[in-house]
């Protein structure tokens, strides 16, 4: 079994630890598409080999490719299925947190209240993302994690935090597919309050132990 | 995250001689490498000349255990429809590189396993079964279990097409990693799953194992 556990740490030390009971449908979609691709398309083809439809995080619906071949006839043509690695100061999509208390329903596509990147009032400052793995014979593991720094000048509440990845396809001269959908929402049992100039530090650590 | 592997015996008459269902306990490093590639992945690579590479990738372990670097996110340089897809499993008929595979062996799991012990090859010789093709079903989402789940399933029929019975001990996942424009770019293909059976399923002469894997993510 493929556990998911939920760290949060607020400055350095550890506030909040437990298995994430929150994957929302969309893994399971972009998960289900990805695996029943076939693969080994002939090279002439162009266009979606498998896609399925996710909830964006507006609430619409989107189709997202699991194999997928851009347009022919445009350059540097390629994508990924469910990249999660934002960049700094990018807050719609990786890690992300709120101050929604709503609790999670499986067909959750945003969290409640999300805490906008920034230095104004309720905002943190989002930081890029670090991915740390470890693999053995018996128990291995991956992590995800990303860096929240409140430079708002008062106290930030979190109560909430999400994963949201992006399906992506481009060309050269055309940006093909770019949906953002949630994949998991937690909201944390007590709420977390980070003070001005403190951090808050979010990693979803994904693992596998022989059963 | 967790899975049933569901494993039907037909004689040559079509009648079921042995059924069983059995959780999958065996989910390999090569799975949490794709998804730590995916979760590595910048996914905004901007729309413009010469932004082409590999932008995001993973080492896995090949079927041949060799280490291979997969591409996670890709961009060919060619004026060509390029793209791809980072672990097919659904695989044609025939096909035994890929997909649900069998096998006869029964050597402990280890998470750092890339293949299976023994693996039955496609084929009317002896000792071989013939692959049928890959199916998948997106079940959905099911509230009515607490906690709900959304399932998905690949399925796949073996038959026997020799004159004498084969047992599957073992059965895994490979996935395919596989890109391309002008020309393929990468095909890679990597186990992701592999399952000793508790019990022996014996395919008669003649006979079919259906191979049935429904994997279930807990969600809300």
């Amino acid at each position: 079994m493929i556990k998911c556990e939920l760290i949060v740490e607020k400055d350095g030390k550890v506030v909040y630890r437990d298995i994430s009971k929150s994957f929302v449908q969309n893994i399971g979609k972009i998960l289900g598409v990805i695996l029943s691709s076939p693969g080994g398309t002939p090279t002439s083809y162009a266009g979606a080999v498998t896609s399925a439809v996710v909830t964006d995080t507006t609430g619409s619906s989107a189709t997202v490719y699991g194999e997928y071949y851009t347009t022919s006839g445009t350059a540097d043509c390629g994508g990924t299925p469910a990249a999660a690695s934002a960049a700094d100061n990018d807050d719609s999509y990786g890690i992300v947190v709120g101050s929604g208390v709503t609790p999670v329903s499986p067909t959750d596509y945003m969290l409640a209240a999300k805490i906008s990147h920034g230095t104004g009032s309720g905002q943190l400052d989002y930081d890029t993302h670090t991915i740390l793995t470890s693999y053995t014979s018996t128990s291995s593991y991956i992590e995800i994690s990303r860096v929240f720094v409140n430079r708002s000048g008062a106290d930030v509440v979190v109560r909430e935090v999400g994963l949201i990845v992006r399906n992506y396809w481009k060309s050269r001269y055309n940006l093909e597919k770019d949906v953002k959908f949630l994949i998991a929402r937690d909201v944390l049992p007590s709420p977390t309050t980070v003070k001005n100039l403190g951090s808050l530090n979010v990693r979803y650590r994904i693992s596998l132990a022989v059963t | 995250m967790r899975g049933w592997i569901e494993i039907t015996v037909r004689d040559k008459h079509g009648r079921v001689i042995q059924h069983g269902k059995h959780e999958m306990r065996s989910f390999v490093n090569n799975f949490l490498k794709l998804f730590a590639g995916m979760l590595s992945a910048p996914g905004n690579t901007p729309t413009a000349m010469g932004y082409y590479g590999v932008y995001a990738s993973t080492s896995v372990i090949d079927p041949t255990g060799a280490t291979q670097t997969i591409y996670i996110e890709w961009y060919g340089n060619a004026n060509a429809a390029g793209g791809g897809v980072v672990c097919a499993a659904k695989a044609p008929g025939s096909d035994d590189s890929y997909g649900i595979v069998v096998g006869s062996g029964s050597t402990t799991l280890t998470l750092d396993q890339y293949t299976l012990a023994t693996k039955i090859s496609h084929g009317t010789g002896s000792g071989q079964l013939s692959y049928g093709i890959s199916t998948f079903d997106d079940l959905g989402l099911d509230m009515t279990v607490s906690p709900p789940v959304y399932r998905f399933r690949l399925l796949r029929t073996f038959t026997n097409n020799t004159s004498a019975p084969i047992n599957i001990n073992e059965v895994g996942i490979i996935g395919r990693s596989y890109w391309k424009f002008t020309s393929v770019a990468q095909d890679i293909k990597y186990m992701i799953s592999r399952d000793v059976l508790p019990t022996t399923y014996t395919v008669p002469a003649g006979g079919t194992a259906t191979v049935a894997i429904t994997i279930e993510v807990e969600v809300g």
